[in-house]
């Protein structure tokens, strides 16, 4: 599988790979933001070719890595399909009235729920990875990492109490 | 005034056609000019004001052209540069200086003709491979390196041409010293430099606008060639971070050489004395001839196949910015008019075999058997 990058003056910068079955793909990063990818079936003459925006080329990585990711207005969920059909989702919450003033070690989250806190957002400041005493104001975001039916656990048991 | 405005209006039409159509924009813009100006309807002029706006998108050309080289990589490449390039050379400047010489222009003029008739537009070779899906092509990366051949003639032959009233080697001596003072003023300043690049203020813009007008008003101050100083100080700074001075610049870039290229259409007198139409047409046609006879050397050579070197013709045969900005510096009508000619003909033959390019190689070669089917025949 040899791997061959040049950089093209003017162009920008262009990936070949040879595949075990003698196709060939070129992805070509141009200056203009957008990416070419052109796949040459082996002993074929013309490529067949897509040109993608970047929002599109990393959609198409992640697909290809094996990391499917399905965005939610509110949540995203990753699908590791190479570790078997590992799905993690993320969720974000916002602190109400219940559970302001409490620290995460009194809500003991962890212990009821299994969903681990990655990070808060208050105001215009990130905090990530907050430690156990760290207490919750109202308004904050929460960042919450974990398997769908701990989220739902944890939305039911410490959210609305 | 209005007349500038006039004939940007035009040629914001023009581009919102052409883009649409995926054609070369050069071509139309000069066929703007003359229409607008002195082989036209005469309604627009040159002024102090165009003659400066203009003046601008040149400087910005050649600014853009020195911080797309990249000495190291040149340097890496010099072979697959120097073989295709120089057979380029040699095909295209000798015909291109004959047809010239034989058309009545006098022994220098010729000699600009042919430097002209020599290079390519790097411009629509690149837009063409990436519009017309050609960079998997294996003669993509030939093309690219003959592009890179051609700029560093440019560079060259821009490095003589401008008035030049001082004795030659009083020039060489200034201008290496103003080199080795830039080159040092720009490694010591690096970090300061990369400071004013990050700011997202006016400070980046601002910085970019002033040094490439700063250089060239240094240059014609010390008699120096202020095209080859603009490249060189944009070579300069392509080390430092060419990528941030690209963005600062390309404004300035599209829009003033919009107006270069209007502009150098309006001044042109295509029916001045001199050289007749049929003449015109003539040597632009054989520009196109003439690349192909080079585009089918250089596909022999390096790919050893007729059928590449219809690729490569086909992404060479326009001539554009780099014809023109060496008329323009340049400064005789009667050249002016006929690389204008030869400009519009070129770009727009170009723009269609290009895409059509396919078709058009079976038609000029006989099919050649693959060489796998050679070997299969064995």
């Amino acid at each position: 599988m040899p791997l061959r990058s040049i950089n093209l003056p003017g162009i920008g910068t262009k990936y070949e790979l040879e595949t075990e079955k003698q196709d060939t793909i070129a992805v070509f990063f141009l200056k203009s933001g957008n990416i070419q990818m052109y796949t040459l079936q082996h002993g074929c003459q013309t490529p067949s070719v897509a040109e993608l925006s970047p929002p599109e080329a990393r959609r198409l990585g992640s697909i290809l890595t094996g990391a499917i990711m399905e965005a939610d207005r509110e949540s995203v969920e990753f699908a590791f399909s190479a570790l078997s059909d590992l799905r993690i989702t993320i969720h974000t919450y916002l602190v109400g009235k219940t559970i302001a003033g409490k620290s995460l070690e009194d809500l003991r989250i962890r212990a009821k729920t299994g969903v681990t806190i990655i990070a808060v957002s208050r105001g215009d400041k990130n905090i990530i990875n907050p430690a156990a005493d760290f207490e919750l104001h109202e308004g904050d975001t929460l960042v919450a990492i974990g398997e769908s039916d701990q989220l739902r656990r944890f939305e039911r048991d410490i959210m609305v109490t | 005034m209005q007349g500038i405005v006039l004939a940007l209006l035009v040629c914001l039409l023009l581009a919102l056609i052409t883009k649409r159509y995926a054609l070369p924009t050069i071509p139309f813009y000069i066929v703007a000019g003359l229409v607008l100006g002195t082989s036209g309807l005469n309604l627009v002029g040159g002024d102090e004001i165009s003659a400066f706006l203009t003046h601008l998108g040149l400087l910005f050309l050649l600014f853009f052209l020195g911080l797309e080289i990249k000495p190291d990589r040149i340097w890496k490449n010099q072979s697959a540069i120097l073989s295709s390039g120089l057979i380029d050379l040699n095909i295209n400047v000798v015909i291109g200086f004959l047809a010239a010489y034989a058309l009545g222009f006098p022994l220098v003029d010729a000699l600009i003709v042919a430097a002209a008739f020599f290079i390519s537009s790097t411009a629509m070779a690149v837009s063409s491979l990436i519009e017309n899906r050609k960079l998997l092509m294996r003669e993509s990366e030939t093309i690219v390196w003959l592009m890179v051949f051609e700029d560093i003639v440019v560079i060259l032959i821009l490095a003589f041409l401008g008035p030049q009233m001082n004795h030659p080697l009083a020039i060489l001596v200034k201008t290496l010293t103003v080199l080795a003072v830039l080159y040092a003023v720009i490694r010591f300043g690096k970090d300061q430099i990369t400071w004013v690049l990050k700011r997202d203020d006016e400070l980046p813009v601002l910085l970019t606008f002033s040094v490439v007008l700063g250089i060239s008003a240094l240059s014609v101050y010390l008699g120096i060639p202020e095209s080859f100083m603009v490249i060189a100080f944009g070579t300069f700074l392509g080390t430092i971070d060419p990528v941030s001075f690209e963005v600062q610049s390309r404004p300035f870039k599209d829009v003033f050489l919009v107006i270069f290229f209007v502009f150098f259409g309006i001044t042109v007198n295509l029916f001045a004395e001199g050289i007749s139409i049929p003449a015109l047409l003539a040597i632009s046609i054989l520009a196109v001839v003439s690349k192909y006879a080079s585009g089918i050397a250089i596909g022999k050579l390096i790919h050893r196949n007729s059928h590449s070197g219809i690729e490569i013709w086909a992404n060479t045969i326009g001539r554009g910015e780099f014809s023109i900005a060496i008329a323009a510096l340049y400064g005789s009508a009667m050249v002016s008019s006929a690389i204008a000619f030869m400009v519009i003909v070129t770009s727009i033959i170009g723009a269609f075999v290009a895409k059509y390019s396919g078709k058009i190689g079976k038609i000029l070669i006989r099919p050649e058997p693959h060489v796998q089917d050679k070997a299969m025949e064995k």
